[in-house]
């Protein structure tokens, strides 16, 4: 039943399957595919029996429009071949077809399933149940589609390339004998009754392909992906065929010091993962046990610990490996390069790493027993080269020996002359080839050993024979494509298989030589160089990343500074070139840059060059100032790449600019520059952004210097009014100069500071004043200051005039400008010594009496304030000041008051209230009236002149009249003032005979009589008057007849004057006479002219009246004569007064002068 | 290659390969997602305490298992939501190791992973010797990432479905992509 049903369903799946394949026969494209794949799935797994029949209808389709229907097909031979491998002789010519199809698809398709067919039609073969002649045509058939996909290494597409990689892998793997289990199929596996087989040929072959990936695998051009897979690749191989081991671990070593540049960073993470796994798994494979050291090695240099190492590895390894490795384990711990992130083609330790790695690798290499004790090295060889003897004998014994007899073809079409013949270069790669070449014959004593090109060694026979085949591979190797040196592979692979072997060593050792060299190169030149990407126009440009900091090499320091040196040298010539292209502008900018901003010796250059012809390239000067102030001020930075040391402190380049502008400016003293020395020096000063210190301390030395002091002088002046903001900083300088010996630069310097003083603002104004007062108070020290004395060293100089005049000139000056410096110019004052203080005084006058002049009435503030302080021993100032107020004015109001307040409680001085007499009231002036006329006659004559309006141009009313001035002065209680004075003041008085008129005198004779005491001078006065205006006769008379009344002969001193007044007045007196009582008759004895004189009017007396006389007035007449002892007159001081000298314009002398 | 089979891996078939999953499905493209880890593991109610479940364990069962335990919490931090989306893509979480499959494209979320992929593919022999591109992309594993991972994930395979020969193009694809992404990209070729 069973069988029946299976039948049935057979016959069932037989329909089916031709209703598909008739389907597929009548659709198109996708459809298509589709019931073709139903069809294959039912053709091979349930109706295998039927395949002959259908096997036809489906690989038909092989060339189908369709990709998926080729694809299909191409899967439906895969899967044939393994599952009815007898059936490969039908399918084997289409897969060979669809490899080389149009599509890629298709084409990675089939190399894809041809790696699987070659895996299964050798095991066909191996079975050997077929005919020979199917075996055959298979072969045949599947070593052309080798051919072509091992072609297929160079395509242009990447992932073409994948396969081909994958594929090589399988044919490598098969076409070797394996030494481990032979689990699985490999060479040995192969019948060696097949005489289309050579399995010698096969093994050969894998090992060219084997160094095809390998030298593919180190290529620069190579894609990351396939890079990668050429690892997994390689170490497949050298998993499953241990023998490929040391050159897998080679290959792996040198890829990890030199990637393809033209990986991205991730990329190349990825590359050294793939990498890092890759030997992971290979050191934990058993095969890999005799390169521990190599490969440990380079998982150190890869950036794993050897922790890390050691837990990877396998335990039955480990204490072989700590045995092996000892010796490496110093410089593995040394070298603990990059992590796999950096980036580290070509960098130094790299290439030590790599030195590292290869020597280890090269020591181990040689089996033990091989080393001999004398070892022939590159060196050794290389010295030998350099041996003419040696060389000749070499050369000599080739010849004889080894030289074939014909010139062999290949040899004529490859040889090329040797370029570099000779040179070191050339025998070091000799040295190296002869190594390489002992060394190959050592390893592989059967396989002959090749000489490389032209220089034919020694060795064996076979040797001469077989080098003339080889084609030339020197240092241009790695341009001759992979696809040539596949073609020539295959080539002398047909014509001697055992050439093979050797042309791939020597590609190896060629390219090992070129990586060595350009190794070397690289150590010499420092600076890691890229190894040099060959151009490779078929590939498909990956992304490149160009790095220039690679390719290129860094300038020296020195030889870049001195091309910038020369560069600018050039700009500078430029100057009429530039200005004939309308780039002056741009060339000075070029220049302040350069200047600025480079070394100094740039600085230093251009500097010279503004020197040579200041007058015109100062404003070249002043643009780099500006350049470098700006970067003082921080506006401009400089780059970073141009902050060298020297510019750390770059702001001290402008001053030094400035100060290096100007001193040599000055200094320089080429006549070019004389001339033209002030405006170079102005522009410098006036137009640079800003004067530094040190530019105003040259400056300030500059007024030292004969020829330039005016000059510098002058440029101060301007640099305070021009740059108010610092001014304050530079009038520090100017007013210095005010203590200088020389007198012009002194007053310049005064006049300056004064102009400054009037334009500058407060802080300016400070500054001046500030050293104004610290010049006036020198004066008040005993001895001059050493700024005013600066030659006396050690002793001290005396003050002169001139000195306190020095100190004083400022203060003086600025008095019109500042008033309120009087209240200091006072305070020193009031502690100076009595020369100093006569110098203030007269230097006070001038500028107060300015002062004075502008202010007309009012009083100024400050002159208040001081008034209000009146600062201790001041006070002669003050008087003197107020002095000079009032010289012009009369007293205001307030100066009075303020006067008479001091008066009354500081000043006791009655000097002081001099200058406001007048504007003082009556009762005061009389008040002081004692103090005054005790005053130097001077100063009373000046007090009077006052009082009586005299000298007086304001025309003020004096408060006092003249004749109240001479009432009050006869009043004064002698017991205040001596009499004498008071006799002097009334001598001054009557010297006024303007003002003291007759009848001015008269109203004072008649005031005078009102007293009810007659006053101890009045009589004296009276006989004054009389002398003087003898017309007041009659007044006097009256007088005298008042005084009588007053019994006036009680008073002595009175007496005597009325006696001599009525004798001046003899003979009007008589009538006086006549009516004296009889004491005052009785005293008047003494007087014989008036006995006479009224005897004489009582004899002109008519009787009556003669007889109204008293009896006593009648009995003095009768007297005969009086008594001689009354002639004498009263010794009283009556003499007539000088004539009062007029007044003479004097100083009031200070105190203590008198 | 319009028709590329891509394979999403992370480490439990969670979160992020899920995410993706769910996102590239979405898309219209043939996608499988594994995990590569020894274990499903979900946070637990501490950090030293996951809750681990083997592969295969359904979604279902997990999502169940869950909601007994805790609902309130695994509602709070969105493992259920999680499990409730995962569940309706697919079954249950895969093993990455355990598959048959031949994709074109494997793409991990984590380099561990990623390493994890390719120690699998060292450790056996490449049959078929088809090639296949694994690519990592470094998401870390919260559902924000994830998110934004999947959309970076579908921006790339969108890319990959678009390129006319992937193995051509890869390279170059690649290195654009990473330009734009702003993650380091590892990538390399296996062959099943």
């Amino acid at each position: 039943m069973a069988s029946l049903s299976s039948k049935i369903s057979i016959t069932a799946a037989q329909n089916q399957l031709v209703q598909w394949i008739n389907d597929a026969g009548m659709s198109e494209g996708a459809r298509r595919a589709d019931n073709l794949r139903k069809a294959v799935e039912l053709l091979l797994h349930q109706c295998s029996s039927v395949l002959p029949q259908y096997i036809e209808n489906i690989l038909t389709y092989y060339c189908d429009k369709s990709v998926d229907v080729r694809k299909l097909v191409i899967a439906f031979i895969e899967e044939l071949s393994k599952l009815h491998p007898q059936f490969l002789p039908k399918i084997i010519s289409q897969l060979r077809q669809l490899v080389s199809d149009s599509v890629i698809a298709v084409q990675k398709r089939a190399i894809q399933a041809s790696s699987i067919v070659y895996r299964n039609t050798l095991m066909w073969i191996c079975q050997g149940a077929s005919e020979t002649s199917e075996m055959q045509f298979v072969w045949k058939n599947i070593t052309e589609l080798k051919l072509v996909v091992l072609n297929m290494i160079d395509s242009d597409n990447e992932g073409i390339r994948t396969h081909s990689i994958k594929f090589l892998e399988e044919v490598v793997l098969l076409q070797t004998p394996s030494d481990g289990a032979g689990d699985e199929f490999n060479l040995d596996t192969l019948p060696a009754n097949m005489t289309f087989i050579d399995r010698r040929a096969l093994e050969e072959e894998s090992e060219t392909i084997f160094q095809l990936l390998v030298k593919f695998h180190n290529s620069q051009h190579i894609s990351s992906v396939n890079l990668m897979a050429c690892m997994t690749t390689l170490c497949l191989l050298a998993k499953f065929r241990p023998k490929f081991m040391p050159g897998v671990i080679k290959a792996l070593g040198d890829l990890h010091t030199t990637l393809p540049p033209t990986l991205s960073q991730s990329q190349v993470n990825s590359v050294r993962k793939q990498l890092k796994m890759l030997l992971v798994n290979l050191i934990k494979h058993p095969s890999s046990n005799d390169m521990i050291p190599q490969l440990t090695q380079l998982l150190i240099d890869i950036g794993m610990t050897t922790q890390e190492i050691n837990k990877v590895l396998p335990k039955d390894k480990r204490n072989k490996r700590v045995g092996e490795i000892k010796n490496g384990d110093a410089p593995a711990k040394r070298i603990r390069i990059d992590s796999p992130q950096s980036n580290s083609q070509g960098s130094d330790s790299n290439s030590n790493s790599r030195s590292e790695f290869n020597m280890l690798f090269d020591d181990d290499s040689l089996p033990p027993t091989l080393a001999k004790p004398v070892t022939p090295t590159e060196d050794s060889i290389y010295e030998g080269l350099n041996n003419v003897e040696d060389v000749v004998n070499l050369v000599t014994h080739t010849l004889v020996n080894y030289l074939p007899n014909e010139m062999p073809i290949t040899f004529v079409h490859a040889y090329k002359p040797i370029p570099n013949s000779g040179s070191k270069a050339q025998k070091r790669n000799l040295a190296k080839m002869i190594l390489a070449l002992i060394n190959n014959k050592e390893e592989t004593v059967p396989l002959p050993v090749i000489a490389p090109v032209p220089v034919p060694v020694p060795p064996a026979p076979v040797l001469s024979e077989v080098s003339s085949k080889i084609p030339l591979l020197r240092d241009d190797e790695e341009k001759v494509t992979l696809k040539n040196a596949v073609a020539k592979l295959q080539e002398s692979a047909k014509a001697e298989k055992q050439m093979e072997s050797a042309v791939s060593r020597l590609m190896e050792e060629t390219r090992q030589d070129h990586l060595k060299e350009e190794e070397r190169k690289q150590k010499e030149k420092e600076k890691p160089v890229p190894p040099q990407t060959p151009s490779v126009p078929k590939l498909k440009q990956k992304v490149k990343l160009l790095k220039l900091q690679e390719i290129t090499r860094p300038i020296p320091k020195e030889i870049k500074e001195r091309l910038i040196v020369q560069a600018v040298e050039r700009i500078l010539k430029a100057e009429t070139e530039a200005a004939i292209g309308g780039a002056a502008h741009i060339r000075a900018k070029f220049i302040t840059i350069f200047a600025s901003s480079y070394t100094p010796e740039l600085r230093e250059l251009v500097l010279n060059y503004i020197l040579d012809d200041p007058a015109n390239r100062i404003d070249l000067a002043l643009s780099w100032l500006y350049e470098e102030y700006a970067f003082m001020q921080g506006f401009n930075r400089h780059p970073v790449t141009l902050q060298p040391k020297v510019h750390e402190k770059h702001d001290q380049n402008y001053n030094q600019l400035l100060c290096a502008l100007i001193t040599q400016i000055c200094e320089r003293g080429d006549p070019l520059m004389e001339s033209s020395k002030d405006m170079l020096l102005r522009k410098v000063y006036s137009e640079c952004p800003v004067v530094t210190d040190e530019a105003v301390d040259y400056l300030k030395h500059l007024v030292m210097e004969d020829k330039v002091a005016l000059l510098a002088l002058e440029l101060l002046e301007e640099l305070c009014l021009m740059r108010p903001p610092r001014a304050h900083k530079y009038v520090a300088s100017l007013l210095c100069h005010i203590l200088n010996e020389n007198e012009e630069i002194r007053d310049v310097a005064l006049k300056s500071i004064l102009k400054i003083y009037k334009r500058s603002t407060d802080a300016v104004r400070k500054v001046i004043e500030k050293h104004a007062l610290l010049y006036l108070g020198f004066i008040s020290l005993n001895h001059p200051p050493p700024e005013l004395s600066d030659n006396a060293r050690g002793v001290r100089s005396v003050w002169t005039d001139e000195m306190y005049q020095m100190c004083l000139n400022l203060v003086m000056a600025l008095l019109t400008e500042n008033e309120e410096l009087i209240i200091e110019v006072a305070r020193v004052y009031g502690c100076a010594g009595s020369e100093a203080k006569r110098c203030v005084l007269r230097g006070v006058e001038a500028p107060v009496r300015a002062a004075a002049a502008a202010q007309a009435r009012a009083l100024s503030p400050a002159f208040v304030a001081l008034l209000d302080e009146c600062p201790r021993g001041a006070e002669t100032l003050l008087t003197r000041l107020v002095h000079i107020f009032t010289e012009r004015a009369p007293p205001s109001h307030e100066l009075v008051s303020k006067i008479r307040e001091l008066y009354a409680t500081r000043v006791s001085d009655v000097r002081f209230l001099i200058p406001v007499l007048t504007g003082l009231t009556k009762k005061e002036i009389l008040a002081a009236l004692p103090k005054f006329i005790k005053l130097n006659p001077m100063v009373v004559k000046e007090v009077f002149n006052k009082l009586l309006g005299l000298q007086n141009p304001h025309e003020e009313n004096s408060p006092v009249t003249p004749a109240e001035l001479l009432v009050a002065l006869h009043l004064i209680d002698p017991s205040m003032a001596d009499l004498k004075y008071i006799i002097k003041a009334t001598a001054l008085c009557f010297a006024e005979k303007q003002t003291y008129t007759q009848d001015v005198l008269s109203a004072v004779l008649q005031r005078l009589t009102e007293e009810p005491e007659i006053p101890v001078l009045m009589m004296r006065t009276v006989l004054q008057a009389l002398t003087l205006y003898p017309n007041l006769g009659p007044l006097v008379l009256n007088i005298l007849q008042l005084l009588i009344e007053k019994e006036v002969w009680l008073n002595k001193v009175a007496w005597e004057g009325w006696v001599k007044c009525c004798e001046r007045l003899v003979p009007q007196s008589g009538v006086l006479l006549a009516g004296l009582a009889p004491r005052a008759l009785a005293a008047l004895g003494a007087a014989p002219r008036l006995q006479a004189a009224l005897q004489a009017h009582v004899a002109q007396l008519p009787p009556h009246q003669r007889a109204a006389l008293p009896h006593h007035v009648l009995a003095f007449c009768q007297q005969e004569m009086a008594p001689p002892q009354f002639a004498a007159p009263m010794p009283i001081p009556m003499g007539v007064p000088a004539p009062v000298p007029p007044p003479m314009l004097v100083e009031p002398l200070p105190p203590g002068m008198e | 290659m319009c028709d590329i089979y891509i394979a999403v891996v992370c480490s439990s078939n969670m979160n992020r390969s899920m995410e993706a999953h769910a996102f590239l499905a979405k898309k219209g493209f043939k996608v499988k997602s594994y995990g590569t880890g020894e274990k499903v593991k979900l946070p637990g109610a501490s950090a030293d305490r996951p809750n681990c479940y083997e592969f295969g364990v359904p979604y279902d069962d997990i999502y169940n298992d869950l909601l007994e335990k805790d609902k309130v919490y695994y509602t709070q931090n969105g493992i259920l939501h999680m499990l409730d989306r995962n569940r309706r893509i697919k079954p249950s979480p895969e093993k990455f190791q355990v598959s048959t499959e031949r994709f074109d494209v494997i793409i991990t979320c984590e380099e561990r992973v990623y390493d994890q992929v390719i120690e699998w593919f060292g450790s056996k022999r490449s049959v078929y010797n088809q090639p296949v591109h694994v690519v990592n992309m470094d998401i870390q594993d919260n559902h924000e990432e994830a998110t934004i991972g999947a959309f970076l994930i579908s921006d790339m395979v969108t890319k990959m479905a678009q390129s006319d020969d992937l193995d051509n193009d890869i390279d170059e694809l690649l290195h654009d992509f990473e330009g734009k992404c702003h993650r380091p990209i590892l990538n390399c070729i296996m062959f099943y």
